[in-house]
């Protein structure tokens, strides 16, 4: 691809709009009851035990970033070319079913196969395997092969620097444009529509790709791509370039670059938008959402656009609420550390959120993964919804009751507390290296338990919301 | 970190637990609006006990066979639940029961069970499943897909 024609401009996928019939709500078997307010009590109660005795007897020196990592083998390189083309493939049958299947969100493979098991398919896998997506990654895979063969062909072109002034925003962008595609989009179910910006998104990538080199740009500018990252660096497991390495669960995440502009608008964004998922099924939002409603059709939006505008305004919000609370609490220790800025010291705590973003994923739609999850494997079989059996499932229907309603809430609750207290030891680490007057880093820490404290609060709160 | 700011944390904590279990102590179930399918059938079987069979009494005035005495329903007006969207809670073990009238012919889906009725015009449809499976599901009119009541099956 030759450098000049492949510069696009980006920010057209938002303004499509598609004529098609709005489904309301999302794909739902079946949604989590909330969690009881007793059991709400306990798990806050027990999120500050832990934090106050885990203070208490924290350590005195910082000794994250020096983790040892155990050499655990390696696999071939070649290995990444087949993870490439499942990707690819996959995401070619998305594509392909969105546009040519039926479109109905329950009988095609696009709305499952994107909001699910991609979605939150992967990011859970991330959390646990490391960091997979760049392995599956389908445009990527494919701007690889592009660069492999210009390279073959001496037709390579030196690629741009990536300016330092973006950073990770667009990544930002992409994952707000998602979380506004999951929320507020009335067409979010429209599986055409699904699979035109599924394009869209991969061709900009891929001219990105082009312009700036496929590792900066992946790192950087890649939506799924950077929030996938962040989400293995807190696995056990390291891969770099086919080599695995064991480490503690939570330490990698040490090493991301958080003065990279950008990172923590990442995962700020990721955990309002899973807090708006949460809050907009409780009765609070359902008042709000009307009154919101009432004020845009009066202002003359007609159709179904009042309800995708009073989403975002709800979506932004939760956001704001989050960004606000974070840099509430650092305001905090900054008035103990005078010599850096708020944006600053954001950037230098941001690693700590990436626990708690990704346990509020998890505790929010595991459960979706192991019960709507299962119909991915029916839709295999019968990708287009219009009866074929590829794989002899496609009779298979979803067993939504493996897991008991106490079980999911069990399970969630310890998703949050594992990840409150990955994200208090992450930023009692930090401290430690930041301030070497120990008077100053245990006097930062109380700031940083409280905003630790709300977050597994809030979080904790939005999974008991939908009680009244 | 000083000895005496170690011992106020933990006595923070230690706070925490005791507030905590405190409240524990003292607070109810609160397990209200739980229409429990069960409890209907087992009333009915503890009546005859009580019966004394002497008498010639024309009828056993023994309790018919149990009914809900008002299902829960749900009445649709031109394609909106009169009413707005209600949620009826279920226990799990017990039977889900739901009543849907409509003025328009409609087909009814409760979600996750995966139950598909169809209602005539001016009809009625019930739904009668077992609740086996326990969360929240949707209930709503196929054709528009518009949320028409809610269905929570609790443990």
């Amino acid at each position: 691809m030759r450098r000049a024609a492949a510069v696009v401009t980006a920010g057209v996928v938002l303004s499509l709009v598609v004529a098609a019939p709005g489904w309301a709500h999302g794909i739902v078997g079946k949604q989590d009851l909330p969690i009881p307010t007793w059991m709400f009590g306990w798990a806050a109660a027990l999120a500050l035990i832990v934090s106050f005795v885990g203070l208490a007897f924290g350590w005195r020196e910082p000794r994250l970033a020096q983790a040892r990592e155990r050499a655990l083998g390696r696999l071939p390189q070649s290995l990444e070319i087949v993870t490439g083309a499942i990707g690819v493939f996959l995401f070619g049958l998305t594509v392909y079913a969105g546009l040519q299947g039926a479109q109905n969100f329950q009988t095609n493979l696009a709305p499952v196969m994107i909001f699910i098991t991609f979605w939150v398919g992967v990011a859970l896998a991330s959390l646990v395997f490391g960091d997979v997506f760049s392995a599956l990654n389908p445009w990527r895979a494919v701007g690889r092969t592009v660069g492999w063969i210009a390279r073959r062909l001496g037709q390579d072109v030196e690629p741009l620097a990536y300016p330092q002034w973006l950073g990770r925003w667009p990544a930002a962008f992409w994952l707000l444009a998602f979380g506004w595609l999951e929320l507020a989009s009335q067409d979010r179910n429209d599986p055409s529509y699904l699979a035109t910006l599924a394009m869209v998104y991969a061709g900009i990538q891929l001219c990105g790709m082009a312009v700036y080199g496929e590792r900066a740009w992946t790192a950087n500018a890649d939506g799924f791509a950077v929030f996938f990252r962040f989400l293995g660096r807190l696995a056990p497991l390291r891969w770099e370039r086919g080599r695995v390495a064991l480490r503690p669960p939570g330490v990698g995440v040490v090493g991301l670059d958080t003065a990279v502009r950008g990172t923590t608008a990442v995962v700020l964004i990721s955990i309002g938008t899973t807090s708006f998922d949460g809050f907009s099924v409780g009765s609070i939002w359902n008042d709000a959402r009307q009154s919101l409603e009432t004020l845009f059709r009066d202002v003359g939006f007609g159709g179904t656009s009042p309800l995708m505008l009073a989403a975002t305004v709800g979506l932004l919000g939760a956001i704001a609420v989050v960004s606000g609370f974070y840099y509430l609490g650092l305001a905090g220790v900054r008035s103990i550390d005078r010599s850096r800025s708020l944006g600053e010291l954001g950037r230098l705590f941001a690693h700590t959120l990436v626990p708690i973003a990704a346990a509020y994923v998890f505790a929010h739609y595991f459960s979706l993964l192991t019960a709507d999850g299962q119909a991915i494997a029916p839709l295999l079989s019968d990708p287009l919804g219009h009866g074929s059996d590829l794989l002899g499932t496609a009779d298979w229907t979803p067993n939504l009751g493996w897991i008991s309603a106490n079980a999911i809430w069990y399970i969630q609750i310890a998703a949050l507390l594992a990840g409150h207290i990955t994200g208090l030891i992450l930023a009692h680490d930090r401290a430690l290296e930041l301030y070497e007057d120990g008077t100053t880093a245990t006097r930062s820490q109380y700031w940083m338990l409280a905003v630790m404290v709300g977050f597994t609060s809030l979080a904790l709160w939005l999974l008991s919301v939908g009680n009244a | 970190m000083s000895q005496r700011q170690r011992l106020v944390l933990l006595g923070l904590a230690v706070l925490v637990a005791a507030v905590a279990l405190l409240v524990a102590g003292t607070g109810d179930g609160g397990d209200d609006d739980v229409i429990d399918t069960r409890t209907t059938a087992t009333v009915a079987e503890t009546t005859p006990a009580g019966t004394t069979s002497t008498s010639t009494a024309p009828a056993q005035p023994q309790e018919a066979k149990p009914r809900d005495p008002a299902p829960p329903t749900v009445v649709v007006r031109d394609g909106q639940p009169v009413g707005g969207v209600e949620r009826f809670r279920f226990r799990k073990g017990s039977t889900i029961v739901l009543v849907v009238r409509s003025d328009a012919p409609a087909h009814v889906h409760l979600h996750g069970y995966d139950v598909l009725k169809d209602v005539e015009a001016g009809g009625s449809a019930r739904f009668s499943v077992p609740a086996k499976i326990d969360g929240r599901f949707e209930v709503e009119l196929e054709d528009t897909a518009t949320l028409i009541a809610e269905v929570e099956v609790v443990p």
